[in-house]
């Protein structure tokens, strides 16, 4: 029984323990302010609505691991989504459409991969670069208006069963392969390996150009299925999707206690900090705030959290290193 | 943690190591300098209006408001930092600016001088964050980029403010350099200012010896926190001056002024040279050359009438190839 309960308040816990904490202060928070907020039907809009970001901060927890943070995404599922529009308007095949639009995100994972793995370019400027260009096509593509795809796409995305939608089994199975992938697999440790030490990683005989452009394609495909969910959910590709969720995704991995350093982090604290920023982000909205409020709030909280949590993995890490003087000096002592 | 590659051979053979030296950096300037000349003949030839002197002018004065915003966030970069609060900072001052004299009549110098305050403030608060709390520069930029856009649009409400003070008309009309008007001469101004100040002020080569080597600047004795916060808050400021040159070039204020500038102004930094693969290498005066290319590349796509978003586009392009630059010029990481 102690050894589960030292387990679990490990100082590797600790992270999650505040995050569980400033959930529960949150949600508590919203339903003082808004009694009636936290219902069946909530929990079903925050999951529908929050999907594109779920999946994509799984595959941005591999990314920041490894130090390859990618600021593609919120630009890529609006390309991909406007390259279905595009195709089901010109060929009327949603099936060819939908292979088109994951083919783009895919494709673009692999060009990030191989400009970063194959000439060493840096990470954040490439899918920078490519945060912009991709927005500009997906605007151009249409002169920015929405492209309609008719409702095929959505009777099957939006198909619930008691109320419970098809996005909630995508989700999961993500995370749980996630996971798998991270903490499995010959993959998830030289994600690790790479993130820790490139050049470590690199001289102990581990293609990392292979496995980069892996971690590149892993977020292509990611971004193709939220894609295919964004333009099913919607009816119709619109070019401005997935505006600023690249930097949400970035948020919610980091509040997940997953440090941008790299070289370490786990799938399921991911999990939390994207249901953390669902929390805040559909609360926030249902309170019905203008714009400026919405920003200045989020914008606050989340300089709080980040702040608060770096304070308190600070203070532990000082507890810790004060222990283990203690005990080197009673164990030098001991010995003279 | 940059080694120069001349440095490091200038131990042995210190001539043709210097020579060397002084050839790479004259590859990095002139190679800049060679690309805007060759871009400039290009669309000259190309474009029977691009040289008019009225477009030249227009070239100029589009680019002043990224061209200041610049200089901070390459003072930022060269630190080894990154912001993003840039577009919000400038929203943020003219909003203060455009209210206080526009809605309440309080003299501009007050209205300006509050507004610089606010500006610094964003920054000061962005550099305690980074430097005091340790909160990585793209977060903490980001979660003030939200809270100053909140301020701002908390002030303005749905409304568009009308600025026309004629301190304002004066900056975006009156000519003071050959036909180049006031804001623009406070552009290059500010340049000329800021290049020299990071050679010759102490506070220069602490951010060059903080974003080249931060354990080797802590150990020689450098305040990490004053340096770091000090750039923010040079940064901040520099973005409300933007913001005062962004109100006198259009002279209405509304919600989205300022958007997205702070993607524009680092990929200034990034087309001028500024170093990706570690910090503290790259020239505040080259900086300027990359608002001057990007600039160039906007006005004449503009003149050939290419969608804006397809401008877009090129711009994200152009970015990748001065990345790629920097790494052929520069070597891996």
């Amino acid at each position: 029984m102690s050894a589960i309960r030292r387990r679990l308040f490990a100082k590797s816990y600790i992270d999650t323990w505040f995050l569980l904490l400033m959930t529960a202060a949150l949600l508590v928070a919203f339903r003082v302010v808004q009694p009636g907020w936290l219902n069946g039907h909530t929990v079903q809009n925050l999951v529908i609505q929050n999907t594109p970001l779920a999946l994509v901060a799984m595959a941005m927890t591999f990314s920041i691991i490894s130090r390859y943070i990618d600021l593609s995404p919120g630009s890529m599922i609006a390309l991909s989504g406007v390259v279905i529009g595009l195709v089901y308007t010109a060929q009327g095949s949603l099936a060819l459409a939908i292979a088109a639009g994951v083919g783009t995100a895919i494709g673009a994972g692999l060009l990030n991969g191989f400009l970063v793995a194959g000439l060493g370019l840096n990470a954040i400027m490439v899918t920078l670069a490519a945060f912009i260009w991709a927005r500009g096509l997906s605007i151009g593509a249409n002169q920015g208006n929405p492209i309609d795809v008719g409702s095929g796409l959505g009777t099957v995305v939006n198909a619930s069963w008691h109320g419970l939608t098809l996005t909630a089994p995508v989700v999961i199975g993500a995370y749980v392969g996630g996971w798998l992938l991270l903490s499995r697999t010959k993959m998830g440790r030289y994600t690790y390996a790479m993130g820790g030490d490139p050049t470590a990683a690199r001289r102990a005989g581990i293609n990392t150009a292979l496995y980069t452009i892996l971690i590149f394609l892993l977020m292509g495909a990611m971004i193709g299925v939220s894609a295919v969910i964004t333009v099913g959910q919607l009816g119709s590709a619109q070019p401005t999707a997935g505006l600023g969720l690249e930097l949400d995704a970035i948020i919610a991995v980091v509040i997940g206690g997953t440090r941008l350093a790299g070289g370490e982090g786990v799938v399921g604290r991911t999990a939390l900090g994207v249901i953390f920023l669902s929390i805040l982000n559909s609360g926030l909205l249902n309170l019905g705030l203008t714009d400026a409020y919405f920003q200045l709030y989020r914008g606050l909280a989340l300089l709080a959290v980040l702040s608060v949590q770096i304070i308190v993995r600070r203070v532990t890490d000082e507890e810790e290193r004060r222990k283990r003087e203690q005990e080197q000096l009673s164990a030098a002592l001991a010995t003279a | 943690m940059s080694v120069d590659a001349g440095t490091v051979t200038g131990r042995r053979a210190p001539e043709r190591a210097q020579v060397g030296d002084l050839l790479r950096r004259l590859a990095e300037t002139l190679g800049i300098v060679a690309i805007a000349g060759a871009l400039l003949l290009a669309f000259g030839l190309t474009s029977s209006q691009f040289l008019l002197s009225g477009n030249i002018r227009n070239i100029f004065v589009q680019i002043s408001v990224v061209g200041v915003a610049a200089i901070g966030e390459t003072l930022v970069m060269l630190a080894g930092g990154l912001d993003l609060s840039v577009g919000s900072v400038v929203l943020l001052s003219e909003v203060i600016c455009a209210d206080l004299t526009a809605t309440h009549h309080l003299p501009l110098s007050v209205a300006l001088l509050a507004a610089l305050g606010a500006a610094g403030g964003i920054g000061l608060l962005n550099g305690v964050l980074v430097a005091v709390i340790g909160i990585e520069p793209i977060l903490a930029t980001l979660g003030t980029l939200l809270v100053a856009a909140g301020l701002a649009k908390l002030i303005l409400g749905l409304r568009y403010l009308q600025v026309d003070h004629p301190v304002f008309n004066d900056l975006a009309v009156t000519n003071v350099l050959f036909n180049l008007p006031i804001m623009v001469a406070v552009m290059l101004g500010l340049y000329v200012v800021v290049s020299i100040a990071m050679r010759v002020t102490p506070f220069g080569r602490m951010v060059y010896a903080v974003g080249g080597n931060r354990r080797a600047a802590r150990l020689s004795g450098l305040s990490l926190v004053g340096v770091t916060i000090a750039v923010y808050v040079v940064a901040g400021v520099l973005s409300g001056i933007a913001g005062f040159l962004n109100v006198a070039q259009i002279g209405l204020v509304s919600q989205n002024d300022g958007m997205g500038l702070e993607f524009q102004a680092i990929i200034a930094a990034l087309v001028g040279g500024l170093s990706v693969t570690s910090g503290g290498v790259g020239r505040v005066e080259r900086t300027l050359l990359g608002a001057l290319i990007v600039g160039m590349m906007t006005n004449y796509q503009t003149i050939k009438g290419i969608d804006p978003a397809f401008q877009q586009a090129f711009l994200g392009g152009l970015l990748l190839a001065a990345v790629l630059a920097d790494r052929l010029l520069r070597g891996r990481q």
